[in-house]
């Protein structure tokens, strides 16, 4: 890349153009670098004080939203990564007691429990309650993927289900791709 | 992260994706079309490209990340030379960049994550501007309230 190429730009193109397309490198010099350090430090630690609760939770949220969507879109399968897993975490990302979380979406803490230890398989009440617990942030959509990654995973690999299945199979077809 | 661009003659939307750039890219990612000599980027800076759904390539980030001050910062980025200026095939393809170093930065650090770039003078006003970034004289940055609402805008 050439000066003369980004100046070649600067004259075709509007600053708004350029700024809607490009960052460009720039070089500073030593004491330049240590100045641009102090400044967005500093910049940084004023803002922190300022931002309000709520926003705390809102990036929260989001972060959890990102996390889930990422996983659900992965290829890869982890085992830990269940529904039970990603329900601990939403609620440990509201910050709300277990108690509480369980009253709010009126299921018994039991039930609760059971499902953050993968005891048992939520239904889709379960999903729509979370979706609208999470003011639509979550959809229950998402919930249903994470579920049906797992039983994908399980049906896609297990041998002992398909042990189990062929005695009941009278007879199969002799071609296969 | 998905995000979407618009082609602005259709105002039609369309769902694009970003990705690690490969080896292969690079025959694509040339500086004709993308202006910076992309395969000259090293470690410890990692390049992004922005596809749609028929793998057409419409732009290119490099980021480096900081993890011990919580913060990503965008080394270089361009468009394809198909998506800049007034005849632009699709709209927001910077922007989805921007949002998807942020997305990095917010699933990395949490609610202290930070995305920053070194802007050129010229231009200073115009990300603050178009991407809501917020001042820190050399620098220009994105973190909290603002960050959020780069993702709620591209997401």
């Amino acid at each position: 890349m050439s000066v003369i190429k980004v100046n070649e730009l600067f004259e075709q193109n509007t600053p708004a153009e350029l700024a809607e397309a490009y960052v460009f490198p720039v070089k500073l010099t030593k004491k330049q670098k240590e100045e641009a350090v102090a400044q967005l430090s500093e910049a940084r630690a004023k803002l922190r004080k300022e931002i309000t609760q709520e926003e705390v939770l809102s990036l929260k949220l989001m972060r959890f939203k990102l996390l889930l969507e990422k996983y659900i879109k992965s290829t890869e399968f982890k085992i830990d990564y269940s529904f039970g897993y990603f329900l601990s975490i939403y609620i440990d990302t509201i910050g709300k007691k277990r108690t509480e979380f369980a009253d709010e979406i009126d299921i018994h803490e039991t039930l609760l429990s059971q499902l953050i230890n993968n005891k048992r398989e939520p239904n889709e009440s379960l999903m729509i309650r979370l979706e609208i617990h999470s003011n639509g942030t979550i959809p229950a959509l998402d919930w249903l993927k994470l579920v049906e990654k797992k039983k994908e995973n399980y049906i896609s690999t297990d041998k002992e289900i398909r042990k189990v299945e062929r005695q009941f199979v009278k007879n199969h077809l002799a071609v296969s791709f | 992260m998905s995000v979407y661009v618009i082609e602005p003659q259709t105002n039609q939307k369309h769902k694009a994706d970003v990705l690690i750039v490969d080896s292969n890219d690079y025959k694509i990612i040339t500086a004709k079309q993308f202006f910076f000599q992309w395969k000259k980027e090293r470690a410890p800076a990692i390049t992004y490209k922005l596809v749609i759904l028929n793998e057409q390539l419409l732009g290119v980030i490099s980021l480096i990340r900081y993890d011990s001050e919580y913060r990503i910062e965008i080394k270089l980025l361009a468009v394809s030379t198909d998506n800049k200026g007034k005849s632009k095939k699709y709209d927001r393809v910077a922007g989805c960049l921007i949002a998807f170093a942020a997305s990095e930065a917010l699933t990395l650090y949490g609610e202290l994550g930070c995305v920053s770039l070194i802007p050129k003078t010229e231009l200073k006003q115009h990300y603050i501007r178009q991407y809501g970034m917020i001042d820190a004289g050399w620098q220009l940055y994105l973190e909290g309230r603002q960050l959020l609402q780069l993702l709620k805008a591209y997401l």
